[in-house]
């Protein structure tokens, strides 16, 4: 136990103190944050300010209307043209605006223009999709109040008119329960569990291989069996797995804590988020079951990239054609993921999130719509005993193929010859 | 007293049987050469010794108990032919690791590492990383390690193969200096000249069997041909005897091989009667080179390698 110990730690710490852990764990995240924000910032910056010239021929748009309208939106600007009409058509890019639309003196208050109720916009330049959205936002509105005064429509005979009933889902067992939140937080528990299960796995493949071409592993197998070794370098690169989730989920506990007490300011988009699903999701038991499905999955998937990482030499192609099933089957669940959301009480939801190969990642999908009521517990619990028992197996088989594969050099062994080093006796 | 005996091993792979029933013992403060053709069965036969594979039969006696790999670990220090280190790791932490692995306290380890780094002069490389060190600096590190936790028993599978004259001496000296404070070494090689040069006791393997087993110069006493070298100051022009037969002549060297029979007496005698001037007398004994060619030279999978090679 000693031995696997040191083992362990070597692994974690030789991983943790390099560079490229503390740039993933800190500044990944970070990185990530600033270009999502940094985009949306830099887009509405450098959006393009329209300014369209409106020439009215029927008469029925006034410069009230106009500019009630205009205040709907600020980066776009009709301006209603009432003198020099010709010229404002002929040479409107010169004279400062964007484009310039023509209300034809056939408008007709009741049915607009003609059957099709077609306008065009004129302009010099082509603009991108849904740029004069907010121009055609603004001559409808002013169509809409148009119609109102015509029809004699006040503001209160107008609230009477909106009123509406919304209808929203209640569980009664999980008052909080929010379709909508689970199904954000199924995605970026599926996701996250998928990027590391992928991620650490090929660490350890690698790990492994690079511990066989170096010959440093017969060195190190005449001190422990092979066993110790790999068991010590899948639980240390665990270890630095979880190490990296909990800095995040401390972080954003951080900032919950932070902008629970903080000023409205701080409530920006993704803030308000956080704050919504801290309400309405149970955090410890997701957080919980997510440890469980992190280790139980990354024990399943890493044993056997060790197994294949033990039965490569150099050349990384070899990796991977070999692993390239075992990566199938992560893909595999990941696609399962869409259809699970959709429905997560569904026989394929209930199925994926009971065999090992694909709970890690649907189960954790599920668990946000709730335990006891989408999830029952003897399902989760189920599940559980389920990937216990299929990475104890895992870890087995690989132990089997890992111990010949590690001391054997020259050609690459198939998955037949593999599955043959493990069962004999 | 034995520190190991190996008796009746055996370990078959799919394909061959790597090793077939090899019984050796070895004492105490010897150094051991275990010798061999490429592919022989050495390197099995150094992995179930050193724990790394389990014998389909047989037993393993170390310091006269059952071997148990899990914890007569530290009592074995390994240098497989490939050279093995993480590349990445620091030199002094590596060192530490792998001493720590072999069952060393941390304290004790340090230690250690410590003096052995001061006396081959290596106490500036603890910071830096395998990869910055030469091919010859990377084989003393590998040296250092193995013999760092003083285990009882040391297998060094070619340790000269890439050192320099002056480290290969450096380590030569090293292992003489453990034999001397009772460390029994086991040397993998074949590498007769040094073999002939360190070792006490030797042992031939050749297709998974142990073909010959003894001292040194028991081996060559069992395989010599009673071959002698005479000088005289002036050979006679014809040379007729019952008691040898002439094989060669040199200049004013003779090479006489003595019939069944007769002594090395009788060849003097006959020269003393003739009135030659003897300067020198002298066995000629085989070297183990020869030696090892004869008895691998005779099996047929030797055989099928030399026709392929030519």
């Amino acid at each position: 136990m000693k031995k696997i110990f040191l083992i362990i730690q070597r692994e974690f710490l030789t991983r943790v103190r390099k560079k490229t852990f503390i740039i993933g764990t800190i500044l990944f995240p970070l990185l990530y944050l600033a270009l999502i924000f940094g985009t949306g910032y830099i887009a509405d910056k450098t959006k393009n300010n329209l300014n369209i010239a409106l020439i009215d021929k029927s008469g029925l748009f006034t410069e009230q209307l106009v500019t009630k309208n205009n205040l709907t939106d600020t980066l776009t600007k009709l301006s209603l043209i009432k003198t020099n009409t010709e010229n404002v058509l002929k040479n409107y890019d010169s004279l400062g605006y964007n484009g310039v639309i023509q209300i034809p003196a056939t408008f007709n208050w009741r049915t607009g223009i003609d059957s099709v109720n077609k306008l065009e916009v004129y302009t010099k330049k082509t603009y991108g999709i849904g740029a004069f959205d907010a121009i055609q936002k603004k001559v409808n509105g002013m169509w809409q109040q148009i119609k109102k005064d015509s029809l004699g429509i006040d503001a209160s005979k107008q609230s009477i008119m909106d009123a509406s009933i919304s209808i929203t889902q209640q569980n009664e067992k999980q008052k909080n329960a929010n379709a909508g939140t689970a199904s954000i937080i199924g995605y970026v528990c599926g996701f996250l569990m998928y990027l590391i299960l992928l991620l650490y796995g090929s660490q350890v493949m690698m790990g492994v291989t690079e511990e066989k071409t170096n010959r440093i592993a017969e060195v190190v197998v005449s001190s422990v069996k092979p066993f110790q070794l790999m068991i010590g370098k899948i639980v240390g690169i665990g270890m630095v797995a979880l190490t990296q989730f909990l800095i995040w989920i401390g972080c954003i506990f951080l900032i919950y804590n932070l902008t629970k007490t903080g000023n409205g300011s701080a409530a920006s988009g993704i803030v308000g988020q956080v704050q919504t699903v801290f309400t309405s999701v149970n955090i410890p038991l997701t957080v919980g079951c997510f440890i469980f499905y992190l280790l139980g999955g990354f024990f399943f998937y890493s044993s056997l990239y060790a197994a294949i990482g033990s039965a490569i030499n150099e050349d990384m192609r070899e990796a991977q054609s070999l692993s390239f099933p075992i990566t199938m089957l992560v893909i595999f669940s990941i696609a399962l993921m869409t259809p699970v959301i959709k429905d997560p009480n569904s026989t394929l939801a209930f199925w994926a999130s009971i065999i090992p190969i694909s709970s890690p990642i649907v189960m954790m999908v599920r668990i946000p719509f709730g335990v006891p009521n989408t999830v029952p517990w003897w399902q989760l619990g189920l599940s559980m005993a389920l990937l216990i028992a299929g990475f104890i197996f895992t870890t087995w088989f690989a132990a089997r193929i890992y111990r010949t594969g590690i001391l054997m050099y020259g050609k690459k062994p198939s998955w037949k010859e593999m599955i043959k080093w493990a069962f004999r006796k | 007293m034995n520190i190991l005996e190996l008796h009746n091993l055996k370990k078959y792979f799919a394909t061959q049987k790597a090793v077939d029933d090899i019984s050796l013992e070895i004492g105490k403060g010897k150094i051991f050469g275990l010798l061999g053709p490429n592919g022989a069965g050495k390197t099995t036969l150094i992995r179930m010794i050193t724990g790394i594979f389990y014998p389909d039969a047989g037993e393993i006696i170390l310091k006269g108990k059952k071997f148990d790999p899990e914890n007569d670990a530290k009592y074995i220090g390994y240098m497989p032919e490939e050279r093995g280190l993480y590349k990445k790791m620091k030199i002094g932490e590596q060192a530490l690791y792998l001493a720590q692995l072999k069952g060393l306290g941390k304290q004790d380890a340090m230690h250690k590492i410590k003096e052995w780094f001061n006396r081959l002069e290596m106490e500036s490389w603890w910071n830096k990383k395998v990869e910055d060190l030469s091919k010859g600096m990377g084989q003393k590190l590998q040296f250092v390690i193995t013999v760092l936790h003083e285990p009882d028993l040391i297998i060094l599978d070619e340790p000269f193969s890439g050192l320099d004259p002056i480290n290969a001496n450096l380590i030569k000296d090293e292992i003489y200096r453990l034999a001397q404070n009772g460390t029994t070494i086991i040397f993998s090689t074949h590498r007769m000249e040094q073999v002939e040069e360190i070792c006490d006791h030797i042992a031939l393997v050749n297709k998974g069997k142990k073909i010959l087993d003894g001292t040194v110069a028991d081996v060559k006493q069992n395989f010599k041909e009673n071959l002698f070298s005479i000088q005289l100051e002036n050979i006679p022009t014809t040379i007729n005897a019952q008691s040898f037969n002439l094989i060669n002549t040199n200049k004013q060297e003779l090479i006489v091989k003595i019939n069944e029979g007769y002594k090395p007496n009788d060849v003097l005698n006959h020269f003393i009667t003739n009135g030659s001037n003897i300067i020198s007398f002298k066995e000629i004994l085989p070297s183990l080179n020869d030696i090892f060619i004869k008895l691998v030279e005779g099996t047929p999978s030797a055989r099928q390698f030399q026709v392929m090679d030519n």
